[in-house]
C-alpha cells in the first residue's frame, strides 16, 4: 500500500471499499478512483487506443488522456469515464477498457507489431486494394477493432434536469484566482456565481503546499469557500463542469448532482443542464502541465510532477519511491521536495544549467543532475530510466516513477469557443487568449500568471474591473501575502535520440514520429496535421498534448510555434453524456403532445391515435373481431355514408380576424372575395404564398360586419397565423384590423351523413336546423349549456354535414352528448383514415396536393381567382411557368383491373413509353381503397389532366413495383353533383 | 426527504378575453373600461379579481375570476370602437403556484430571470417551458404566480411539473 499515515484532506474517519477489474480495494471519503488506486498500488489501468500499449495514470485531473475505465455495471454502465475525475464512494465499480482478455495480458496488444504500418494516416493508404474488399471486409473489421469503450446498449435509467442562472458575474474555476475574483465581487455586493468541477474549492490550494496570509493555502480554500456559501448574493457550484460558452453571454455547465453517490435519490436527477446568462464572466480555469517528449514517455508509471504533488499532497498516496523528477520548470522541484519530505528517494534532471532551488534539496538528499535529459524509460510498469548527462553520457536509474514536469499552458479552450484565435506567449511559452468574446477576461493561471501570488492579485484585479463596469466603481482589491512559488520554465519540446517510442497524444497514440511523417508528406498546416495524426481529436481534445505537437511541427517545418499557429478548442470542453442536452425530452416524451378536448373519451372508445404535427388525433376506431384497419376504416366510411358518422376537427386552425378593415384584408388574403359575404354564412377559400404556389385552403364566415372566423389546414395553423401578422404588421399596417388564433377556445366535431340533420335536431332541439333555416354553407350560433355554441352547414366528406363547435371546456361534455343523440342512428364515430377516403372520393384536395408546388389551376380552382381585386401571389402566380397549361392539374384515377391498387407516390407514363425521367407526366398525389365504389381509387396531377378522362395511363412504381394501368377520370367519384350535400 | 413549499391550483370558472386595440384608440379609454391602468410593456395590471397582461404591442389578456360564460362578449359589447375581444376562456389553462420553492420550479422551466430583482409582483414573462408556450405573471411576492399554457398541452406540461416538483 502506498497510503501515507498522515497528511492529505481525505476523510480517514470514513473508509470505503470498492472495486476495479473485479478485484476489491480500500480507500476514504475524499479519494478520487484514481488516487484510491494509486494509494492501492495498481500501476495499469488502461491499454491504449490504437497499439494497445499498458497504460498507468497520467495527471490527477480533467485532462487525464489514460485513466479510462468503465464506471458501474449494467443500464448504468458509462465508459471512458476519467479515474481521476470520479469521487469515490462506497461500492463504486469500475472496469478497465480496450482489452481482451485482461488488462495484464491483452491479444489486441499484437497490434504493436504491426505498428510500422499503423503510422499515421495509414487507412488512407492501406485497406485500398482490392477496392471490392473495403465494404465486405476491410471496414466492418477495423469498425470491430475501431472504438473506445462499449455502451451497455441499454436504455438510461436515470434521468436529467435543467437550470437556469442569471448572475452579475460568471467566476468558471474556483481555484486561487477564482477564489479571489469571487470574494472580491461577492463581498461588493454583485449577483456572483462560481462555478467549479471539483468537489471541493480550491484547485491548486488543495494540491501543493503554500502559505497565503499566514495559513496553508487549503485552510484559506475552506475559508473562502464557508464564506462564499453564506453570502446571500454568491451561488457555489461545486462538482459542476463549465462546457461551452456560446453567443448572447451565454454559459452552459453541467452540475454532476448525483455522479458520486451510489444511486440518485427518488426523483433526484443524476445530473443538471446549467444554462447561464451573465453580465461578466472571469475564465479562471488555470493551467495544464505539459507532459515532455522522450522514448517511453507513456509507461505506467510517469505521471506529470503536478500529479504526483496533488496525489501526496491532497489524497495521501505516494505513487512511487524512487523517482526520477525531470523538470524542465521550477514546479518540478516543488514535486521533487514534495517526494522527498514523503520519503520517496528522488533524482532531478533539470535540462538547464542552473535551478535555485538544487542546494537546498540536495542538503535534504536528492541526487541532482543539471544539463540532463531523460531520453528512454522502460518496463511497464518503469523499472529503468535512462538519462544524457550534460557531458553528453549516459548513464541508467533504477526508477519505479518519472514526474514530468514540461512547463503549463494556459486552460485557455472555453475562450476560443466563439472563434477568438489564441496568441503566442514568448513570455509564458504558451497560448493566451487574447480578444476574448464580450464580456469575458481570463484571469490568473489562464493568464498566464503562474505564481501564486500573481494568480490571486490578477483574480482580484479582474474581479474589481468587473465591479467597477457595472457599478461604476470599485473598492481597492484585496492584497494577498503568499509564499514563494517560482514559475519559470525553459520549455524543452523534444528529447532527440531516442530509443522507445516518444508518445504526444496519449488518447489517440500519436507519435513524434508520426508528426514528422506527416510533415514529410506536405500536412504542414496546423489543421491538416490534427486531422492527419489524430493529434488533439480524442475526448481530451488534446489538453496535454496540442502544444507538444505543434511545436514538433513548427520544428519539422522550420518556423516558429508563432508562425505554426494552433487549434481552436470546441465545446463541450468535457464530454456531455447526451441525456444531459435532452433533459426531460426523451422517448414518448421528446417533443410536447397536443390533445383535443375528446382526446379521453377517443382513448376509451378504443381510438388508435396518430400524430398530425403535435397533435393526437384518433385515426380509427377499432371493434372487436375487425382484422385489420382497413376492415375498420370501410365501415366508418360505409356508417357515415349510410347513416351518420361524427368526427373530432378540433385541431385545424381557428383565427378570428376582426375590426373595421376585416373585409379588406380577407379580400387580400385569400383568391376569391370575401368582402361580400353575408353575415351568418359560410366560404371556402384558397391562400397563395407570396410567390404564386397555393399556401393553404378552408372555410371562413361571417358572423358581424366587423368579425370573421377563419378556418386552416391543422398542418399550416401556425404559418397561417404568421401569414395574417405579417400582413397586418407589416404589409398593410395602416389596416384596422386584429387577428388572434382561437384553435385552443373551441373543440369542433363534423357530424356528416345522411342522419346528420336529424341526429343535431335530436341533440339542439331549440335551434331549427331546416334546410331554409340553416342552407348549405350558413352558420349560426346558440346557446347550449349556458355557454354560445356554434354550427356551421359545410361538408368535407361530400355528405349531408355540419360542424358543431362548442368552448373546449365543454368538449369532452358535447361529444358524449352528440353520440347520446346519434344512438338510434347508429351513429359511428370516424378518424382521420376515413375522414381521408371520403375527402379522396370527393376529389376534394388536401395536404398531399397542397404540397406548396401547385398553384390554384393545378387543382382544379382557378376560377376561383378573382379578376377584381388584388390578392397576395396574384402576381406572381401569372409567371409563365405557372400559367403553363401543360402544368399537371387533378384528376382522378380507377385501376382497369378493379382488383389492384394504386398507390400514392408512383409516377404517371403513357402507355409503351418508357419508364424514363423525360417520360413522366405526373403522379399520384392520394389514394385509398373506395368502399362507396368498391374498388381502389386515386387522385393525381397528371400533364393535361382535365382534358384527357377516358383515356388510359401507366401508374409506374418503381419503388414498390408492380405497375398498374389506369382509366384518367374526373377527380370527383362521388355525388359529382353534389346533392347530397345540399339536402 | 425535504417538502417542497409549494402549492399549485387549476384555477377554474375564469373568464379570459384576448384584447386587441383598434387602430387610434386611446389605451388609457381602453383601460378605464377594463378598470386597470394598462400595462404599456410586458406587465400585468391587478384590479379586484381581474387581472389585465400586456401580451403584446396594444394586446391584452384579460383574466377574470368568477366570470359569467358571457364574460368576453360583454367585453366586446364595452369596447365597441375601441378594441376587438376574442373569447380565450377554454383556450388557455391557468395554474397558481405559491411557496418559496415556486420560484425555483418555475426558474428550472423559464430562461428568463425571476430574481426579485427583475421580476416581481405585476412583472410578466411570455415565454416557453419544455417546448411549450406559457404567460407567466407574478401575482404577489409571497411569491405567487399565475401560469397560463395551452389547454392542448395540459398533459404534457403535467409531466414537465411532476418531474421537476420530483427534483426540488
Amino acid at each position: 500500500m502506498s497510503r501515507l499515515a498522515t497528511g492529505g484532506l481525505i476523510d480517514r474517519s470514513c473508509p470505503l471499499t470498492f472495486s476495479f477489474d473485479g478485484k476489491l480495494y480500500a480507500g476514504f471519503e475524499g479519494d478520487t478512483l484514481a488516487s484510491a488506486l494509486v494509494a492501492n498500488d495498481v500501476r495499469l489501468v488502461g491499454r491504449s487506443f490504437k497499439y494497445h500499449r499498458p497504460r498507468g495514470i497520467l495527471t490527477a485531473g480533467g485532462e487525464e488522456p489514460n485513466a479510462l475505465v468503465t464506471l458501474r455495471s449494467g443500464a448504468y454502465a458509462e465508459p471512458n469515464t476519467r479515474a481521476t475525475a470520479v469521487s469515490l464512494f462506497d461500492g463504486l465499480e469500475a472496469a478497465s477498457q480496450n482489452r481482451w482478455p485482461s488488462l495484464r495480458f491483452d491479444l489486441l496488444a499484437a497490434n504493436q507489431l504491426a505498428a510500422p504500418i499503423f503510422v499515421a494516416g495509414f487507412y488512407y493508404k492501406t485497406f485500398m486494394w482490392p477496392a471490392k474488399f473495403w465494404e465486405k471486409l476491410y471496414e466492418p473489421l477495423i469498425r470491430r477493432a475501431a472504438g473506445l469503450g462499449a455502451l451497455s446498449m441499454l436504455p438510461d435509467p436515470d434521468h436529467y434536469d435543467r437550470e437556469h442562472g442569471f448572475c452579475d458575474l460568471l467566476v468558471i474555476g474556483g481555484g486561487a484566482a477564482g477564489l479571489a475574483a469571487a470574494l472580491a465581487a461577492g463581498r461588493a455586493g454583485l449577483r456572483v456565481m462560481l462555478v467549479d468541477e471539483d468537489a471541493r474549492l480550491g484547485g491548486r490550494l488543495l494540491a501543493e503546499r503554500h502559505q497565503i496570509d499566514g495559513i496553508a493555502s487549503a485552510l484559506w480554500a475552506e475559508q473562502a469557500a464557508a464564506e462564499l456559501a453564506a453570502l446571500p448574493n454568491v451561488e457555489v457550484l461545486n462538482r459542476t463542469t463549465l462546457f461551452g460558452i456560446y453567443d448572447g453571454r451565454e454559459y452552459c455547465a453541467v452540475e454532476r448532482v448525483a455522479d458520486h453517490l451510489p444511486q440518485a435519490a427518488a426523483g433526484q436527477p443524476r445530473q443538471r443542464l446549467w444554462k447561464i446568462v451573465a453580465r461578466r464572466a472571469i475564465l479562471a480555469t488555470g493551467a495544464i502541465e505539459r507532459p515532455l517528449v522522450f522514448g517511453g514517455n507513456d509507461r505506467p508509471g510517469v505521471m506529470t510532477a503536478s500529479a504526483v504533488s496533488t496525489y501526496i499532497n491532497r489524497y495521501a498516496a505516494l505513487p512511487g519511491r524512487r523517482a526520477i523528477v525531470f523538470a524542465a520548470s521550477d514546479s518540478g522541484w516543488a514535486t521533487a521536495a514534495d517526494l522527498i519530505d514523503a520519503g520517496a528517494q528522488v533524482t532531478i534532471v533539470d535540462p538547464r544549467e542552473a535551478a535555485p532551488a538544487a542546494d537546498t534539496l540536495r542538503q535534504r538528499g536528492a541526487d541532482i543532475l543539471m544539463g540532463a535529459v531523460v531520453s528512454d524509460v522502460s518496463g511497464a510498469p518503469v523499472r529503468r530510466v535512462t538519462v544524457r548527462l550534460a557531458d553528453g553520457s549516459m548513464r541508467t536509474l533504477p526508477a519505479d516513477l518519472v514526474a514530468m514536469a514540461g512547463g503549463w499552458s494556459p486552460a485557455i479552450g472555453l475562450g476560443s469557443n466563439l472563434g477568438a484565435k489564441p496568441v503566442w506567449s514568448e513570455k509564458i511559452n504558451a497560448f493566451l487568449l487574447d480578444d476574448a468574446p464580450a464580456g469575458l477576461a481570463p484571469a490568473g493561471a489562464a493568464a498566464g500568471h503562474f505564481a501564486l501570488g500573481d494568480a490571486l492579485a490578477d483574480g482580484a484585479a479582474q474581479a474589481a474591473a468587473a465591479i467597477a463596469d457595472l457599478n461604476g466603481k470599485a473598492p481597492a482589491p484585496a492584497r494577498y501575502r503568499t509564499s514563494e512559488d517560482r514559475a519559470e520554465a525553459t520549455p524543452l519540446w523534444h528529447v532527440p535520440g531516442k530509443r522507445g517510442k516518444a508518445f504526444v497524444d496519449f488518447q489517440n497514440d500519436v507519435t513524434d514520429a508520426d508528426i514528422a511523417l506527416a510533415a514529410r508528406e506536405g500536412f504542414v498546416s496546423i489543421e491538416h496535421l490534427k486531422r492527419y495524426t489524430t493529434l488533439g481529436m480524442a475526448t481530451d481534445q488534446g489538453k496535454t498534448s496540442q502544444l507538444n505537437g505543434h511545436a514538433l511541427l513548427a520544428a519539422a517545418t522550420g518556423k516558429t510555434i508563432a508562425e505554426a499557429g494552433t487549434v481552436l478548442s470546441r465545446p463541450p470542453y468535457q464530454p456531455v453524456a447526451i441525456g444531459v442536452l435532452a433533459g426531460h425530452h426523451r422517448d414518448a416524451h421528446f417533443r410536447p403532445e397536443r390533445r383535443t378536448a375528446s382526446h379521453g373519451w377517443a382513448a376509451a372508445q378504443g381510438a388508435s391515435f396518430v400524430d398530425a404535427g403535435m397533435w393526437k388525433r384518433a385515426q380509427w376506431f377499432a371493434r372487436p373481431g375487425e382484422r385489420d384497419w382497413l376492415e375498420t376504416v370501410n365501415r366508418e366510411v360505409r356508417m357515415t355514408r349510410g347513416s351518420v358518422g361524427i368526427c373530432d376537427v378540433s385541431t385545424l386552425g381557428k383565427i378570428d380576424i376582426l375590426g373595421p378593415d376585416a373585409p379588406t384584408l380577407l379580400d387580400r388574403l385569400y383568391i376569391n372575395t370575401f368582402s361580400t359575404l353575408p353575415i351568418g354564412k359560410a366560404r371556402y377559400g384558397v391562400m397563395l404564398r407570396e410567390d404564386g404556389f397555393v399556401m393553404d385552403d378552408g372555410t371562413t364566415t361571417r358572423f358581424g360586419q366587423d368579425c370573421f372566423f377563419m378556418t386552416t389546414t391543422t398542418a399550416n395553423a401556425a404559418r397561417v397565423m404568421q401569414h395574417i401578422d405579417y400582413a397586418r404588421q407589416v404589409l398593410w399596417p395602416e389596416l384596422d384590423v386584429q387577428a388572434t388564433s382561437v384553435t385552443e377556445q373551441w373543440a369542433t366535431y363534423s357530424v356528416a351523413g345522411p342522419n346528420a340533420r336529424k341526429l343535431l335536431q335530436h341533440a339542439f332541439p331549440a335551434i331549427d336546423l331546416s334546410n331554409e333555416a340553416l342552407p348549405y354553407m350558413g352558420a349560426a350560433k346558440f346557446a347550449w349549456e349556458g355557454f354560445e355554441a356554434r354550427i356551421f352547414r359545410v361538408s368535407f366528406s361530400g355528405e349531408l354535414a355540419y360542424e358543431v363547435s362548442a368552448p373546449a371546456l365543454l368538449g369532452d361534455r358535447l361529444i358524449r352528448h352528440l353520440f347520446e343523440a346519434g344512438l338510434s342512428f347508429d351513429a359511428v364515430p370516424y378518424g382521420t383514415e376515413a375522414l381521408g377516403v371520403m375527402r379522396i372520393e370527393k376529389g376534394h384536395p388536401a395536404g398531399n396536393e397542397l404540397n406548396g408546388q401547385t398553384t390554384a389551376t393545378d387543382l382544379g380552382m382557378g376560377r376561383m381567382m378573382s379578376a377584381k381585386k388584388d390578392y397576395i401571389g396574384r402576381a406572381m402566380a401569372q409567371r409563365p411557368g405557372l400559367a403553363d397549361p401543360a402544368r399537371p392539374a387533378l384528376v382522378g384515377l380507377k385501376p382497369i383491373d378493379r382488383t389492384l391498387r394504386i398507390r400514392a407516390g408512383a409516377h404517371l407514363l403513357a402507355p409503351g413509353a418508357s419508364a424514363v425521367a423525360a417520360n413522366d407526366r405526373g403522379f399520384v398525389t392520394s389514394a385509398a381503397w373506395s368502399p362507396t365504389l368498391g374498388h381502389a381509387i386515386a387522385i393525381a396531377l397528371l400533364t393535361h389532366g382535365p382534358d384527357r378522362y377516358g383515356e388510359r395511363i401507366i401508374v409506374h412504381d418503381p419503388v414498390r413495383g408492380g405497375d398498374v394501368e389506369a382509366e384518367i377520370c374526373h377527380p370527383v367519384f362521388v355525388d359529382r353533383e353534389g346533392t347530397r350535400v345540399r339536402g | 426527504m425535504s417538502v417542497a413549499d409549494l402549492a399549485i391550483e387549476q384555477r377554474l370558472g375564469l373568464g379570459i378575453a384576448a384584447v386587441m386595440a383598434r387602430k387610434g384608440a386611446s389605451h388609457a379609454a381602453i383601460g378605464a373600461v377594463l378598470g386597470a391602468d394598462l400595462p404599456d410593456r410586458a406587465g400585468a395590471a391587478f384590479v379586484q379579481n381581474r387581472a389585465v397582461i400586456g401580451v403584446g404591442p396594444g394586446s391584452w389578456l384579460a383574466v377574470q375570476a368568477d366570470a359569467p360564460p358571457d364574460f368576453a362578449n360583454g367585453l366586446a359589447t364595452q369596447l365597441i370602437g375601441l378594441a376587438s375581444v376574442s373569447d380565450q376562456s377554454s383556450g388557455y389553462r391557468v395554474l397558481r403556484l405559491s411557496g418559496a420553492d415556486a420560484r425555483t420550479l418555475l426558474q428550472r422551466g423559464l430562461a428568463i430571470d425571476l430574481h426579485p430583482q427583475s421580476f416581481g409582483p405585476g412583472s410578466t414573462a411570455t415565454s416557453v417551458i419544455a417546448h411549450i408556450g406559457v404567460i407567466l405573471w407574478q401575482v404577489d411576492d409571497r411569491p405567487a404566480y399565475d401560469i397560463a399554457t395551452f389547454s392542448s398541452y395540459a398533459a404534457s406540461f403535467e409531466h414537465w411539473l411532476d418531474a421537476t416538483i420530483a427534483a426540488l
